[in-house]
Protein backbone atom coordinates (compact mmCIF):
# COMPACT_ATOMS: atom_id res chain seq x y z
CA UNK A 1 0.00 0.00 0.00
CA UNK A 2 1.29 3.08 -0.94
CA UNK A 3 1.09 6.82 1.35
CA UNK A 4 -0.84 8.97 -1.07
CA UNK A 5 1.55 11.46 -2.49
CA UNK A 6 0.93 14.96 -3.92
CA UNK A 7 -1.34 16.36 -1.88
CA UNK A 8 -2.61 19.12 -1.80
CA UNK A 9 -2.89 19.50 -5.55
CA UNK A 10 -0.49 21.70 -6.82
CA UNK A 11 -2.90 22.83 -9.56
CA UNK A 12 -4.30 25.97 -8.89
CA UNK A 13 -7.33 25.78 -11.16
CA UNK A 14 -8.60 22.87 -9.56
CA UNK A 15 -11.84 23.40 -7.11
CA UNK A 16 -12.22 20.81 -4.81
CA UNK A 17 -13.17 23.20 -2.22
CA UNK A 18 -15.81 21.20 -0.29
CA UNK A 19 -19.02 22.33 0.10
CA UNK A 20 -20.92 22.57 3.58
CA UNK A 21 -24.22 20.64 3.30
CA UNK A 22 -27.05 23.63 4.34
CA UNK A 23 -28.56 21.78 7.25
CA UNK A 24 -26.79 18.99 9.12
CA UNK A 25 -28.68 15.86 8.54
CA UNK A 26 -28.19 12.10 9.61
CA UNK A 27 -25.89 10.88 6.97
CA UNK A 28 -27.43 7.79 4.84
CA UNK A 29 -25.67 4.45 5.33
CA UNK A 30 -23.97 5.14 2.06
CA UNK A 31 -22.72 8.12 2.80
CA UNK A 32 -21.26 6.78 6.40
CA UNK A 33 -19.75 4.24 4.06
CA UNK A 34 -18.38 6.60 2.29
CA UNK A 35 -16.82 8.42 4.62
CA UNK A 36 -15.33 5.30 6.12
CA UNK A 37 -13.40 4.46 2.62
CA UNK A 38 -12.50 7.87 2.35
CA UNK A 39 -11.01 7.62 5.64
CA UNK A 40 -8.76 4.77 4.65
CA UNK A 41 -7.94 5.99 1.38
CA UNK A 42 -6.36 8.79 3.12
CA UNK A 43 -4.59 6.25 5.23
CA UNK A 44 -3.14 4.75 2.07
CA UNK A 45 -5.59 2.12 1.53
CA UNK A 46 -5.91 2.52 -2.26
CA UNK A 47 -8.20 -0.59 -2.49
CA UNK A 48 -10.36 1.94 -0.51
CA UNK A 49 -10.23 4.31 -3.27
CA UNK A 50 -10.53 1.81 -6.24
CA UNK A 51 -13.92 0.71 -3.83
CA UNK A 52 -15.14 4.25 -4.43
CA UNK A 53 -14.70 4.84 -8.11
CA UNK A 54 -16.72 1.21 -9.05
CA UNK A 55 -18.84 2.69 -7.19
CA UNK A 56 -19.11 6.17 -8.83
CA UNK A 57 -18.01 5.67 -12.56
CA UNK A 58 -21.24 5.37 -13.77
CA UNK A 59 -23.13 7.78 -12.12
CA UNK A 60 -19.79 10.21 -12.92
CA UNK A 61 -19.28 9.27 -16.86
CA UNK A 62 -22.94 9.80 -17.34
CA UNK A 63 -23.10 13.12 -15.58
CA UNK A 64 -20.17 14.44 -17.56
CA UNK A 65 -21.53 13.02 -20.72
CA UNK A 66 -24.74 15.23 -19.99
CA UNK A 67 -22.41 18.29 -19.17
CA UNK A 68 -20.51 17.88 -22.54
CA UNK A 69 -23.05 16.77 -24.82
CA UNK A 70 -20.65 14.78 -26.20
CA UNK A 71 -19.94 11.03 -24.70
CA UNK A 72 -16.67 10.66 -26.86
CA UNK A 73 -15.11 12.32 -24.69
CA UNK A 74 -16.75 11.72 -21.51
CA UNK A 75 -14.47 8.68 -19.83
CA UNK A 76 -11.52 10.77 -20.26
CA UNK A 77 -13.13 13.65 -18.80
CA UNK A 78 -14.40 11.06 -15.85
CA UNK A 79 -11.15 9.80 -15.30
CA UNK A 80 -9.35 12.87 -15.11
CA UNK A 81 -11.99 13.89 -12.02
CA UNK A 82 -11.65 10.92 -10.51
CA UNK A 83 -7.78 11.12 -10.33
CA UNK A 84 -8.38 15.11 -9.12
CA UNK A 85 -10.19 13.33 -6.24
CA UNK A 86 -7.44 10.87 -5.74
CA UNK A 87 -5.06 14.12 -5.21
CA UNK A 88 -7.50 16.50 -3.60
CA UNK A 89 -8.89 13.52 -1.09
CA UNK A 90 -6.38 14.66 2.10
CA UNK A 91 -8.66 17.85 1.74
CA UNK A 92 -12.01 16.29 1.79
CA UNK A 93 -13.05 16.56 6.17
CA UNK A 94 -16.26 15.11 5.34
CA UNK A 95 -18.56 18.27 5.78
CA UNK A 96 -19.82 16.83 2.59
CA UNK A 97 -21.32 13.82 1.09
CA UNK A 98 -18.38 12.11 -0.75
CA UNK A 99 -20.37 12.25 -3.86
CA UNK A 100 -21.36 15.91 -3.39
CA UNK A 101 -17.78 16.81 -3.16
CA UNK A 102 -16.66 14.55 -6.11
CA UNK A 103 -19.87 15.38 -8.71
CA UNK A 104 -18.71 19.37 -7.43
CA UNK A 105 -15.14 18.20 -9.16
CA UNK A 106 -16.51 16.07 -12.23
CA UNK A 107 -18.47 19.32 -13.10
CA UNK A 108 -15.63 21.69 -13.10
CA UNK A 109 -13.50 19.36 -14.83
CA UNK A 110 -16.19 18.97 -17.48
CA UNK A 111 -16.31 22.72 -17.45
CA UNK A 112 -12.50 23.11 -17.95
CA UNK A 113 -12.70 20.67 -20.91
CA UNK A 114 -15.34 22.29 -22.48
CA UNK A 115 -13.53 25.70 -22.51
CA UNK A 116 -10.56 24.28 -23.98
CA UNK A 117 -13.02 22.35 -26.33
CA UNK A 118 -13.66 25.98 -27.34
CA UNK A 119 -10.35 27.29 -27.51
CA UNK A 120 -9.17 23.80 -29.88
CA UNK A 121 -8.88 24.83 -33.46
CA UNK A 122 -11.51 23.25 -35.66
CA UNK A 123 -9.42 21.44 -38.31
CA UNK A 124 -6.96 20.54 -34.95
CA UNK A 125 -6.80 16.74 -35.83
CA UNK A 126 -5.29 17.46 -39.53
CA UNK A 127 -2.62 18.27 -37.30
CA UNK A 128 -2.25 15.64 -34.87
CA UNK A 129 0.33 12.87 -35.74
CA UNK A 130 -0.21 9.11 -36.34
CA UNK A 131 0.34 8.46 -32.97
CA UNK A 132 -2.20 10.61 -31.86
CA UNK A 133 -4.86 9.85 -34.57
CA UNK A 134 -4.37 6.26 -33.51
CA UNK A 135 -5.30 7.79 -29.66
CA UNK A 136 -8.28 8.92 -31.01
CA UNK A 137 -9.41 6.23 -32.58
CA UNK A 138 -9.00 4.21 -29.65
CA UNK A 139 -10.91 7.15 -27.46
CA UNK A 140 -13.98 6.79 -29.63
CA UNK A 141 -14.08 3.00 -29.35
CA UNK A 142 -14.82 2.40 -25.79
CA UNK A 143 -17.07 5.61 -25.55
CA UNK A 144 -20.16 5.92 -27.54
CA UNK A 145 -19.26 4.33 -30.54
CA UNK A 146 -22.29 2.68 -32.15
CA UNK A 147 -21.14 -0.71 -30.02
CA UNK A 148 -20.78 0.49 -26.92
CA UNK A 149 -24.16 1.57 -27.40
CA UNK A 150 -25.19 -1.15 -28.44
CA UNK A 151 -23.53 -3.00 -25.32
CA UNK A 152 -25.22 -0.72 -22.98
CA UNK A 153 -28.95 -1.39 -24.40
CA UNK A 154 -27.92 -4.90 -23.49
CA UNK A 155 -26.86 -4.43 -20.07
CA UNK A 156 -29.95 -2.18 -19.56
CA UNK A 157 -31.89 -5.03 -21.16
CA UNK A 158 -30.30 -7.89 -19.35
CA UNK A 159 -30.44 -6.23 -15.88
CA UNK A 160 -34.21 -5.65 -15.91
CA UNK A 161 -34.94 -8.75 -18.05
CA UNK A 162 -33.27 -10.61 -15.06
CA UNK A 163 -35.16 -8.67 -12.33
CA UNK A 164 -38.68 -9.69 -13.88
CA UNK A 165 -37.46 -13.40 -13.86
CA UNK A 166 -36.55 -12.70 -9.78
CA UNK A 167 -38.56 -14.51 -7.51
CA UNK A 168 -41.55 -12.23 -5.69
CA UNK A 169 -39.38 -11.55 -2.42
CA UNK A 170 -36.00 -10.86 -3.76
CA UNK A 171 -37.27 -9.08 -6.49
CA UNK A 172 -39.21 -6.18 -4.20
CA UNK A 173 -35.89 -6.63 -2.05
CA UNK A 174 -33.68 -5.06 -4.96
CA UNK A 175 -36.24 -3.02 -5.80
CA UNK A 176 -37.10 -1.44 -2.60
CA UNK A 177 -33.15 -0.71 -2.41
CA UNK A 178 -31.70 -0.04 -5.68
CA UNK A 179 -34.99 2.37 -7.12
CA UNK A 180 -36.63 3.70 -4.34
CA UNK A 181 -33.27 3.47 -2.16
CA UNK A 182 -34.26 2.39 1.34
CA UNK A 183 -32.29 1.51 4.05
CA UNK A 184 -31.90 -2.39 4.70
CA UNK A 185 -34.12 -1.48 8.32
CA UNK A 186 -37.08 0.16 5.94
CA UNK A 187 -37.22 -2.66 3.49
CA UNK A 188 -37.09 -4.97 6.46
CA UNK A 189 -40.44 -3.03 8.04
CA UNK A 190 -41.91 -2.96 4.75
CA UNK A 191 -41.38 -6.23 4.28
CA UNK A 192 -42.29 -7.58 7.32
CA UNK A 193 -38.62 -9.47 7.82
CA UNK A 194 -35.70 -9.08 9.89
CA UNK A 195 -33.19 -7.24 8.49
CA UNK A 196 -30.60 -10.11 8.09
CA UNK A 197 -33.04 -11.55 5.83
CA UNK A 198 -33.36 -8.09 3.76
CA UNK A 199 -29.23 -8.34 3.39
CA UNK A 200 -29.46 -12.25 2.18
CA UNK A 201 -31.98 -11.03 -0.49
CA UNK A 202 -30.81 -8.48 -1.91
CA UNK A 203 -27.64 -10.37 -2.27
CA UNK A 204 -29.07 -13.10 -3.58
CA UNK A 205 -31.28 -10.79 -6.05
CA UNK A 206 -27.41 -9.37 -6.68
CA UNK A 207 -26.08 -12.67 -7.55
CA UNK A 208 -28.66 -13.97 -10.00
CA UNK A 209 -28.64 -10.90 -11.91
CA UNK A 210 -24.60 -11.30 -12.14
CA UNK A 211 -24.86 -14.65 -13.57
CA UNK A 212 -27.00 -13.40 -16.53
CA UNK A 213 -24.57 -10.11 -16.91
CA UNK A 214 -20.87 -11.99 -17.07
CA UNK A 215 -21.90 -13.54 -20.64
CA UNK A 216 -22.01 -10.08 -21.83
CA UNK A 217 -18.78 -8.61 -19.79
CA UNK A 218 -16.91 -11.61 -19.93
CA UNK B 1 -14.45 -16.90 -3.31
CA UNK B 2 -17.38 -17.59 -0.74
CA UNK B 3 -21.27 -16.17 -0.75
CA UNK B 4 -20.45 -14.85 2.66
CA UNK B 5 -17.75 -12.52 1.18
CA UNK B 6 -20.19 -11.90 -1.55
CA UNK B 7 -22.77 -10.86 0.50
CA UNK B 8 -20.51 -8.69 2.39
CA UNK B 9 -19.62 -6.85 -0.41
CA UNK B 10 -23.43 -6.48 -1.43
CA UNK B 11 -24.05 -5.10 2.19
CA UNK B 12 -20.59 -2.67 1.48
CA UNK B 13 -22.12 -1.51 -1.56
CA UNK B 14 -25.41 -0.51 0.53
CA UNK B 15 -23.59 1.68 3.19
CA UNK B 16 -24.71 -1.42 5.82
CA UNK B 17 -21.51 -3.03 6.32
CA UNK B 18 -20.77 -3.03 10.44
CA UNK B 19 -17.29 -0.99 10.13
CA UNK B 20 -15.51 -3.62 11.81
CA UNK B 21 -16.27 -5.68 8.72
CA UNK B 22 -14.73 -3.56 6.23
CA UNK B 23 -11.58 -3.05 6.83
CA UNK B 24 -10.60 -7.27 6.05
CA UNK B 25 -13.03 -6.71 3.30
CA UNK B 26 -11.44 -3.46 1.69
CA UNK B 27 -8.13 -5.79 1.85
CA UNK B 28 -9.21 -8.65 0.40
CA UNK B 29 -11.06 -6.24 -2.92
CA UNK B 30 -7.74 -4.89 -2.77
CA UNK B 31 -6.02 -8.08 -3.89
CA UNK B 32 -9.06 -9.99 -5.60
CA UNK B 33 -9.67 -9.09 -8.92
CA UNK B 34 -12.65 -11.32 -9.69
CA UNK B 35 -14.08 -9.66 -6.40
CA UNK B 36 -13.67 -6.18 -7.56
CA UNK B 37 -15.31 -7.45 -10.61
CA UNK B 38 -18.55 -9.18 -9.14
CA UNK B 39 -18.50 -5.64 -7.42
CA UNK B 40 -18.17 -3.86 -10.29
CA UNK B 41 -21.14 -5.79 -11.75
CA UNK B 42 -23.40 -5.16 -8.64
CA UNK B 43 -22.75 -1.25 -8.99
CA UNK B 44 -23.79 -1.77 -13.14
CA UNK B 45 -26.60 -4.03 -12.20
CA UNK B 46 -27.80 -0.83 -9.95
CA UNK B 47 -27.34 1.84 -12.29
CA UNK B 48 -29.22 0.01 -14.89
CA UNK B 49 -32.35 -0.44 -12.96
CA UNK B 50 -32.12 2.87 -12.04
CA UNK B 51 -31.56 4.64 -15.50
CA UNK B 52 -33.53 2.83 -18.57
CA UNK B 53 -30.69 4.44 -20.91
CA UNK B 54 -28.12 6.49 -21.23
CA UNK B 55 -23.78 5.77 -21.60
CA UNK B 56 -22.27 3.59 -18.80
CA UNK B 57 -18.65 3.81 -17.97
CA UNK B 58 -16.84 0.93 -19.71
CA UNK B 59 -15.77 -2.36 -18.04
CA UNK B 60 -11.62 -1.28 -17.70
CA UNK B 61 -12.90 2.31 -16.47
CA UNK B 62 -11.95 1.68 -13.01
CA UNK B 63 -8.50 -0.33 -14.19
CA UNK B 64 -7.50 2.86 -15.86
CA UNK B 65 -8.22 4.98 -13.28
CA UNK B 66 -5.90 3.29 -11.06
CA UNK B 67 -3.98 3.27 -13.81
CA UNK B 68 -3.27 7.08 -14.10
CA UNK B 69 -3.05 7.37 -10.20
CA UNK B 70 -0.47 5.12 -10.08
CA UNK B 71 1.60 7.07 -13.03
CA UNK B 72 0.90 10.20 -10.99
CA UNK B 73 2.30 8.97 -8.11
CA UNK B 74 5.21 7.62 -10.41
CA UNK B 75 5.43 11.32 -11.50
CA UNK B 76 6.12 13.17 -7.93
CA UNK B 77 8.83 10.12 -6.77
CA UNK B 78 12.04 10.97 -6.11
CA UNK B 79 15.07 10.96 -8.67
CA UNK B 80 16.93 8.12 -8.30
CA UNK B 81 20.34 9.21 -7.71
CA UNK B 82 22.72 8.85 -10.33
CA UNK B 83 20.16 10.26 -12.62
CA UNK B 84 20.36 13.95 -13.26
CA UNK B 85 17.13 15.76 -12.21
CA UNK B 86 15.62 17.32 -15.08
CA UNK B 87 16.46 21.13 -14.88
CA UNK B 88 13.77 23.05 -16.03
CA UNK B 89 14.61 26.35 -15.46
CA UNK B 90 18.09 25.84 -17.36
CA UNK B 91 16.83 27.27 -20.80
CA UNK B 92 15.40 30.44 -18.78
CA UNK B 93 18.13 31.01 -17.23
CA UNK B 94 20.64 30.40 -19.59
CA UNK B 95 18.35 32.77 -22.31
CA UNK B 96 18.57 35.60 -19.32
CA UNK B 97 22.18 35.53 -18.84
CA UNK B 98 22.88 35.82 -22.72
CA UNK B 99 20.47 38.64 -23.28
CA UNK B 100 22.07 40.11 -19.47
CA UNK B 101 25.50 39.78 -21.12
CA UNK B 102 24.80 41.40 -24.82
CA UNK B 103 23.10 44.19 -22.45
CA UNK B 104 26.74 44.62 -20.51
CA UNK B 105 28.55 44.78 -24.17
CA UNK B 106 26.21 47.09 -25.32
CA UNK B 107 27.13 49.35 -22.06
CA UNK B 108 30.89 49.21 -22.50
CA UNK B 109 30.51 50.39 -25.97
CA UNK B 110 28.95 53.55 -25.42
CA UNK B 111 31.06 57.15 -24.81
CA UNK B 112 32.75 57.69 -21.39
CA UNK B 113 30.35 60.79 -21.28
CA UNK B 114 27.45 58.33 -21.63
CA UNK B 115 28.99 56.38 -18.60
CA UNK B 116 28.69 59.85 -16.63
CA UNK B 117 25.47 60.75 -17.31
CA UNK B 118 24.32 56.94 -16.40
CA UNK B 119 25.84 56.98 -12.95
CA UNK B 120 24.20 60.73 -12.06
CA UNK B 121 21.19 58.89 -13.55
CA UNK B 122 21.24 55.92 -11.08
CA UNK B 123 21.96 58.45 -8.32
CA UNK B 124 19.06 60.04 -9.07
CA UNK B 125 17.55 56.97 -9.16
CA UNK B 126 18.28 56.42 -5.88
CA UNK B 127 17.14 59.32 -4.50
CA UNK B 128 14.06 59.57 -5.40
CA UNK B 129 13.69 55.92 -4.42
CA UNK B 130 14.96 57.07 -0.96
CA UNK B 131 12.08 60.75 -1.34
CA UNK B 132 9.34 57.89 -2.06
CA UNK B 133 10.37 55.92 1.61
CA UNK B 134 10.56 58.89 3.36
CA UNK B 135 6.80 59.49 2.70
CA UNK B 136 4.78 59.07 5.54
CA UNK B 137 2.72 55.98 4.78
CA UNK B 138 -1.43 57.18 3.84
CA UNK B 139 -4.10 54.91 4.58
CA UNK B 140 -5.46 55.71 1.25
CA UNK B 141 -3.17 54.75 -1.85
CA UNK B 142 -3.21 58.24 -3.31
CA UNK B 143 -1.03 60.43 -2.22
CA UNK B 144 -2.07 64.16 -0.85
CA UNK B 145 -1.30 66.74 -3.54
CA UNK B 146 0.65 68.30 -0.58
CA UNK B 147 3.16 65.41 -0.44
CA UNK B 148 3.07 65.07 -4.58
CA UNK B 149 4.04 68.61 -4.77
CA UNK B 150 7.24 68.24 -2.58
CA UNK B 151 8.66 64.90 -4.56
CA UNK B 152 7.73 66.29 -7.93
CA UNK B 153 10.00 69.09 -6.68
CA UNK B 154 12.32 66.91 -5.44
CA UNK B 155 12.57 65.28 -8.78
CA UNK B 156 12.85 68.53 -10.65
CA UNK B 157 16.13 70.07 -8.58
CA UNK B 158 17.67 66.75 -9.18
CA UNK B 159 16.82 66.15 -13.04
CA UNK B 160 18.62 69.23 -13.63
CA UNK B 161 22.28 67.45 -12.73
CA UNK B 162 20.70 64.53 -14.99
CA UNK B 163 21.42 63.81 -18.39
CA UNK B 164 18.78 63.39 -21.20
CA UNK B 165 18.91 59.19 -20.64
CA UNK B 166 18.77 59.90 -16.77
CA UNK B 167 16.36 62.71 -16.18
CA UNK B 168 13.90 59.90 -18.76
CA UNK B 169 14.58 57.19 -16.88
CA UNK B 170 13.61 58.96 -13.35
CA UNK B 171 10.55 60.64 -15.26
CA UNK B 172 9.56 57.24 -16.63
CA UNK B 173 9.96 55.15 -13.93
CA UNK B 174 8.66 57.15 -10.75
CA UNK B 175 5.96 59.80 -12.26
CA UNK B 176 4.31 57.18 -14.59
CA UNK B 177 3.34 55.35 -11.62
CA UNK B 178 1.52 57.94 -9.76
CA UNK B 179 -0.93 60.66 -11.79
CA UNK B 180 -1.07 62.71 -9.01
CA UNK B 181 2.60 63.25 -9.39
CA UNK B 182 2.14 64.03 -13.05
CA UNK B 183 -0.34 66.60 -12.22
CA UNK B 184 1.98 68.52 -9.44
CA UNK B 185 4.91 68.22 -11.43
CA UNK B 186 3.09 69.90 -14.63
CA UNK B 187 1.88 72.41 -12.10
CA UNK B 188 5.38 72.84 -10.93
CA UNK B 189 6.93 73.56 -14.32
CA UNK B 190 4.05 76.10 -14.71
CA UNK B 191 5.12 77.97 -12.15
CA UNK B 192 7.11 80.76 -12.44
Amino acid sequence: MKPMANFPPSDGSMQTQEPRDAEPRPASGVEQSDLELVRRAQRGERGAFDLLVLRYQHKVVKLVARLLRDPTEAEDVAQEAFVKAYRALASFRGDSAFYTWLYRIAVNTARNAMASRQRRPLDYEADLSETEQSAVASRMSHSDTPEATALSDEIHATVNRAVAELPEDLRTAIILREIEGLSYEEIAAAMDCPVGTVRSRIFRAREAIDRNLKPLLD
Amino acid sequence: MTDRIREQMSALLDGELPGDEMGLLVRRLERDEQLRRAFGNYVLAGEALRSPSGPLASARFAAKVSAAIDAGTVEVAPVRPGRPAPVRWARPAIATAVAASAAVVAVLLVKPAMQETAVVAGGAVQQAQRALASLPIIAESSPTPAHSQRLAGYLMAHSQFAGAIGRRNVWSSVLASDPGITRASYEFAETP
